[in-house]
């Protein structure tokens, strides 16, 4: 009795999924991160390179939290949040019913697929020169390139998923007398959906790329900003709490790219396998 | 016995783009559908069982000749419904979200269909799992909920594909003995392909052996009489087996000296 209460217990403690984890538990998934740091703090404090090259974790941590005093640090994470969410989604928005129609109409195929297959390896940053040209300084050059770079890697996923959707489903949708408006939004849609989120959790460290190095290539503020003046003023602490800050909104965006997909997906298998 | 269902002269010539060759599925084939039956169609993979199974359905379409129901089909009636081996149901909806589809399909308002679809999940005798996700379930679960979907309908003729040859054998058991009291209580036209020579003298009423490439209708065997439960070591049924069993080893034996040939 004892031994299931205690695996009912574990049981309701990983499926909840919003509670906080245990410190115990975030040490045994993070340890290689946690041993990363204790070396790195090592290492800074025997004086083995000078603080300039390699500053330690605390006076980095220091850095972050009198940045953050300051205002500007929390502004320029502010803004390239703001560019790379705006671009995943306006890219979400314009690449999912592309990926759908080339897969189900043959003239969008034939228009779209030669298009996808030069564009997807070509890297999108070095069309930065022309959008700079065209569209300026600020926002928009960042926030068009970026939706660019995220449009293909879901287009091509979509456009394989939509492909790859169960033609028995189809076939017994069909059969149900379903109106090929409702064979769309009702079977082939939900169907397509988890290819949809593999795509989008593609894009989202892509469109975090991408700002982050126009922002440093060009300026108008943002992360990759704040490290590039950083380094014009021989800050490398602030450099480096660039950087920490930087992995941590990539980690977190990630982090709720997943739960949203486990929350979208409640009905698939994968999502039903993790609760268990 | 009402005819409902007229196939005349049927053929079915598919072409194989990799080789560029015209195969002969089906060659000519009548049948009639009669109201309320339990019609078997046994043969030998390739023989075009599956072929005619889906022009039933409208989902492909006769080279030549053609089909004819004596009812009309309209928006709200669906004249077939298909019950596939793989079960094809929608892993996003719940069992009764899957059940309520063609009823949504058909506009139906949301609480009449969801009792509608309650009826036909206590007919597959499913009450309780309906909130479940088919990943959920069983097989034979998953089985039973395709078949209250189709059900749900309310089609003349619910076809089915070789529903049960994907489960395991103490399942299709049970799966048997509920279809065909399923098909005494709804009284539907149940056209059921299969390979399987027990199934088809457990459950049929009329058994339609087809012969191999091109499949052509060999011999109809009316099964009727022959009282249920039944059972494959009662004396009738046992013989039935046997002029079945020799139908098909003649129709294999010939398929495959034709391929050697080849």
């Amino acid at each position: 009795m004892a031994v299931s209460d205690t695996q009912a217990v574990a049981a309701t403690g990983r499926s909840g999924g919003l509670a906080v984890p245990s410190p115990l538990v975030i040490l045994k998934k993070y340890y290689s991160v946690l041993l990363l740091i204790i070396v790195w703090e090592v290492v800074a404090r025997l004086n083995l390179v000078t603080p300039f090259l390699l500053p330690s974790v605390s006076s980095i941590l220091k850095g972050v939290y009198k940045a953050t005093l300051e205002a500007d640090l929390i502004r320029d994470t502010a803004l390239t949040t703001y560019r790379a969410l705006l671009s995943f989604c306006v890219a979400l928005v314009i690449a999912v019913p592309i990926g759908i129609s080339m897969a189900r109409i043959r003239v969008i195929h034939w228009f779209f697929d030669p298009i996808v297959s030069i564009g997807f390896p070509t890297p999108k940053i070095s069309f930065l020169p022309i959008f700079i040209l065209w569209f300026g300084l600020f926002d928009r050059p960042k926030i068009f390139l970026a939706t660019l770079a995220c449009t293909f890697p879901i287009v091509t996923a979509t456009y394989l998923g939509t492909m790859g959707v169960d033609k028995y489903l189809l076939w017994s949708a069909r059969n149900m007398g379903t109106s090929e408006n409702s064979l769309l939004r009702k079977v082939i849609f939900p169907a397509t959906l988890p290819q949809v989120l593999n795509g989008a959790q593609i894009a989202m460290p892509i469109s975090i790329i991408v700002v982050i190095v126009s922002e440093m290539l060009m300026g108008g503020g943002g992360l990759g900003n704040y490290i590039m003046v950083a380094q014009r003023f021989a800050d490398s602490v602030s450099v480096f709490a660039g950087l920490l800050v930087i992995s941590v909104l990539g980690y977190l965006l990630q982090k709720i790219l997943e739960k949203v997909r486990a929350l979208v997906l409640h009905w698939h298998e994968e999502t039903q396998h993790e609760s268990k | 016995m009402e005819n409902i269902c007229a196939i005349r002269n049927l053929t079915k010539v598919f072409f194989v783009e990799r080789t560029g060759e015209y195969v002969h599925a089906l060659d000519r084939i009548d049948l009639d559908l009669n109201r309320s039956e339990f019609l078997i169609l046994l043969g030998p993979s390739g023989c075009g069982k599956s072929t005619l199974l889906f022009m039933l359905s409208g989902l492909d379409h006769p080279t030549s000749g053609e089909i004819t129901f004596t009812e009309k089909s309209h928006d709200n009636k669906r004249l077939t419904c298909t019950v596939f081996q793989e079960y094809a149901l929608f892993p996003w909806r719940t069992v009764i979200d899957n059940v309520a589809f063609g009823p949504e399909m058909r506009r139906v308002r949301k609480r009449a269909r969801y009792r509608e679809a309650e009826r036909y999940i206590e007919l597959v005798n499913l009450t309780g799992f309906e909130t479940r996700f088919p990943n959920e379930l069983s097989g034979g679960m998953r089985q039973r909920v395709a078949l209250a979907r189709a059900l749900a309908n309310d089609p003349e003729v619910i076809l089915f594909d070789e529903p049960l040859a994907a489960l395991d054998a103490q399942t299709r058991r049970v799966l048997q003995t509920e279809l065909v009291s399923i098909w005494s209580k709804t009284k539907k036209t149940f056209v059921y392909v299969t390979h399987s020579l027990e199934e088809a003298v457990l459950l049929g009423e009329r058994i339609v052996l087809m012969s191999s490439r091109p499949g052509r209708v060999k011999e109809i065997i009316d099964i009727a009489d022959i009282p249920r439960p039944r059972s494959t070591t009662n004396e009738r049924e046992v013989k039935v087996l046997a002029m079945l069993a020799e139908h098909i080893a003649a129709e294999v034996d010939k398929s495959m000296r034709r391929e050697r040939e080849l």
